[in-house]
């Protein structure tokens, strides 16, 4: 399978430089070290739509070492040469945004191997341990190996437990693995799944993907916050009256119903992507910009959300469903009607929930967290609503209540607006609300790496920051779970939304109830 | 064309621009103007100098470095003459509705008028931004009065490769005694991360110290900055390794004057490691081959043009202890070489 290069004497690697020597960090981007990448379920979607796009882009942009190698593990039988070809194939397709080039990609695809196995047989894994240790040696990747599970949640566990009979676990060089959220259905399970892979592996090398809250955004949002001196001292229960999280989708599950109606917009969005979101704007500042040092700050304050008692679920939550409605002249079916879907489902395709945080910085701060499908448009915000000036010194406003907000937009324009109240031109002292934007500009044209190429990144050159610990997956559960023990038992009046509006009316009444509304985005 | 500007006349003239920029947008249908300023570039260019090249390269730089441009057009005139103009450079950023502005202004001067202008532009400035000076022009930066613009940058930018004495410009960036960007050094950097990449391998980071030759294939009668800058940058890092490298300088008859061709590492030993990047294509693309013993990799690069040069050294306001390590060391090397 692999070349015939002799070993070079390891007695060189006695005189080696602690660091390279050629590093440039002012203008070099960082590179990713010598290493291979096992992906399981090679010849799935996943790899064929995102994985190998990514690693060739990575390649395009000069960021794999010279002997970065791939290793595809999937049930079909091929050769090498057969993978490669279909890799070709599925890379040219599916590449985003770049130009595909022979020679970038014929220099790419002699470090591209495949085997086939089967998770459950662990001669697989044996087999697998002889191709790494080969390709070890004439690729020159240091025995650094990510293993990504790109399979279903439900063979997590039998992968790694296959890897670590193998002794895969442990190698010359760093063993990480990656997967893909769900991390469990519920806390139990999330917990059942995390030590089924603690025998095999370290928690600093599992990876779980929540690509959700890309890098960009998560640094913009910690610059934000911790890179100016005139926010933080506003940043509490003191000044801030409430936060509103939103993440609205104007799309419905696009044939996904089948999928979707398993998870529903609780589990698919709040208790992770969102209570992330949550924990970013609340945390404390960490004393550095170390991964695990963020991440420790992350995890504490999702420990302090308070768990709802189960007589307070009702009135701090809103499931909804969309229903069929007519939007932009177009006839959208409701949940219900879409292929896949149980015509009696009692899936929420929207879910809202009020969190308080149990510290000293935010008690008695209501945090409305809402997301959902068929909403009228595409937004992701964070809302920080201040507390109103205690004193009309200039006799109100016409204008009414506008106390001052702070929008942090995630997408689909990322960038800061500052709403405050300044004095209208002219006679008189009336006041009105200005907003001061700043837009976090990508280049006009510039193209973005993808989710996935950040990530493949970040776990091959050992970055966590964007991937999420298990003490964050179980305290997230925590708090959504009292939930989802709840609604389990209701008979919900679905559908409660039109596809194409706002939500339910329910959601409105639980913030009316505390003096507040939702804001339109 | 007047004797002088007056900054104060410059500036309501700017402060005009917005109101008007402001008026032009109707908000019934836009989300209005957003002015955006991050440094002050001033550019100097010849007249003769095609405009649009310039201004199409500060287009290009605005949603990344938004900035007060100030472009000053010199013409050769024994009369002190300087006039202005005042307009704004606005795009929309794909998806958005509200454009974004950058002001820019348009300094005629003569080159008598030089020492009149450093007067004018430092309170053209932006406060509380550093001031970027990029001079096009190997001419004006051997003027006698340059230093007096030269005074008033944070950072100084040009392109020694248009210069015909690669020891004397070198030296002469050495003496300003300024933050300063080299474009020659700038479009080294691909080749450079390409390098470096290598030795992320522990493997071959182990061998460094076999290397003993640096040799650098180069088009024209002598190397060009740039093949300075690099022998210079891999001689330091060798040597901070523990090797002792020796410069080898290889001239190669078809390949265009001012460019490097070909760059190999190589040790005494036949069969010890050898690392070879091969570069070729021209400004709009150019593509490395790169070898290490048997491993082969194709790298493709940006291309190479102002824009990309230019923000790359944009982002990097203050010093930059590689690229001041390497220059100094590339004058020792092009001093030797004369």
């Amino acid at each position: 399978m692999l070349c015939g290069a002799t070993v070079r004497p390891c007695d060189k690697l006695k005189n080696m430089a602690s660091a390279n020597p050629f590093q440039d960090p002012l203008r070099f981007e960082r590179r990713i070290p010598e290493c291979a990448v096992a992906i399981f379920g090679a010849n799935g979607d996943l790899t064929k739509r995102k994985l190998l796009p990514a690693l060739y882009r990575l390649a395009y942009e000069r960021r794999l070492s010279p002997g970065f190698a791939v290793v595809g593990i999937s049930r079909t039988p091929m050769s090498d040469d057969q993978f490669r070809a279909s890799m070709r194939e599925s890379v040219a397709k599916f590449l985003e945004d770049s130009p595909f080039d022979e020679e970038v990609w014929s220099g790419f695809a002699q470090g591209l191997y495949y085997m086939a196995g089967d998770i459950g047989d662990s001669g697989a894994f044996s087999n697998l341990a002889s191709h790494l240790n080969g390709i070890e040696e004439c690729r020159h990747t240091a025995g650094n190996v990510l293993f990504y599970l790109s399979t279903q949640p439900s063979q997590y566990a039998a992968a790694a437990k296959g890897i670590g009979a193998a002794g895969l676990a442990a190698g010359n060089g760093w063993r990480r693995i990656v997967i893909e959220k769900p991390f469990g259905h519920d806390l139990e399970s999330a917990r059942e799944l995390s030590g089924n892979l603690h025998e095999v592996f370290r928690e600093s090398d599992v990876y779980r993907i929540d690509h959700y809250l890309g890098k960009e955004t998560v640094q913009n949002i910690l610059a934000f916050r911790f890179g100016n001196g005139i926010f933080e001292p506003l940043w509490d229960r003191r000044y801030v009256n409430s936060v509103q999280i939103t993440a609205a989708e104007s799309i419905g599950v696009e044939g996904r119903g089948g999928y979707y109606q398993e998870a529903g917009a609780l589990r698919d969005m709040i208790q992770n992507h969102l209570l992330q979101i949550m924990a970013t704007i609340a945390m404390e500042p960490s004393a550095t910009f170390q991964p695990d040092a963020v991440r420790d700050e992350r995890a504490k304050l999702l420990r302090t959300v308070r768990v709802m008692k189960p007589d307070e679920v009702l009135a701090n939550s809103v499931s909804g469903q969309y229903g069929p409605a007519r939007i932009g002249g177009a006839d959208v079916p409701g949940f219900r009607q879409e292929k896949g879907v149980d015509g009696q489902s009692q899936t929420d395709t929207y879910a809202a929930a009020t969190f308080f945080v149990d510290n000293w910085r935010w008690a008695g701060v209501p945090f409305y967290i809402r997301t959902g499908k068929r909403l009228p448009k595409r937004v992701t915000e964070i809302a920080i609503q201040f507390n109103e000036a205690p004193h009309a010194v200039f006799g109100g406003n016409d204008d009414g209540s506008t106390p001052n907000l702070l929008i942090l937009r995630i997408q689909p324009e990322e960038g800061i607006s500052l709403r405050f109240l300044s004095k209208r031109p002219g006679a008189g002292m009336k006041l009105r609300p200005v907003s001061m934007d700043f837009n976090y500009g990508t280049s006009f044209g510039e193209r973005s790496p993808t989710a996935y190429e950040t990530l493949l990144l970040d776990a091959m050159i050992g970055d966590a920051t964007l991937y999420t610990r298990q003490d964050m997956v179980e305290a997230s559960w925590g708090a959504v779970e009292p939930i989802l023990n709840v609604w389990q038992n209701q008979k919900f009046d679905f559908p409660n939304y039109d596809a194409g509006t706002w939500g339910p009316k329910a959601a409105d009444e639980m913030l009316a109830r505390r003096g507040h509304t939702w804001r339109t985005p | 064309m007047s004797t002088t500007i007056q900054p104060e006349r410059v500036l309501r003239e700017l402060a005009e621009l917005w109101v008007t920029l402001g008026k032009e947008s109707d908000p019934a249908h836009s989300s209005g103007v957003l002015r955006a300023c991050t440094m002050t570039l001033i550019t100097l260019v010849e007249e003769s100098e095609d405009p649009s090249d310039v201004w199409s390269t500060m287009a290009a730089l605005m949603p990344e470095h938004p900035s007060r441009a100030i472009v000053i057009r010199f013409h050769p005139s024994g009369m002190r003459e300087l006039a202005s103009r005042v307009f704004s450079q606005c795009w929309m950023p794909f998806g958005h509705r509200r454009q974004i502005c950058c002001e820019q202004i348009e300094i005629s001067a003569s080159d008598a008028s030089l020492p009149d202008l450093a007067p004018v532009v430092l309170p053209l400035a932006v406060a509380d931004l550093p001031v970027m000076v990029w001079c096009r022009s190997a001419r004006l930066f051997g003027l006698p009065e340059f230093p007096q613009i030269a005074r008033i940058a944070h950072k100084l930018l040009l392109d020694s490769s248009a210069f015909p004495d690669p020891a004397a410009i070198l030296a002469q960036i050495q003496r300003t005694g300024k933050v300063a960007g080299d474009l020659a050094w700038t479009r080294l950097t691909r080749v450079r991360e390409l390098i470096s990449q290598i030795f992320e391998s522990r493997s071959y980071l182990a061998r460094l110290p076999e290397l003993t030759q640096v040799a650098v294939t180069y088009g024209g009668t002598f190397p060009p900055t740039g093949a300075y800058y690099l022998a210079a940058w891999i001689s330091e890092c060798l040597e901070s390794a523990g090797a002792h490298p020796h410069v080898k300088w290889q001239a190669a008859p078809d390949v265009g004057a001012g460019q490097i061709s070909r760059l190999e590492l190589t040790g005494p030993v036949e069969g010890g490691l050898h690392v070879a990047i091969f570069v070729s294509g021209d400004r709009a693309q150019q593509f490395a081959e790169v070898q290490i013993d048997t491993l082969a990799s194709h790298a493709v690069f940006p291309p190479d043009n102002d824009y990309e040069l230019l923000r790359e050294e944009l982002s990097i306001p203050g010093r930059d202890a590689v690229y001041e390590k390497s220059l100094a060391r590339a004058g020792r090397l092009a001093a030797e070489r004369q």
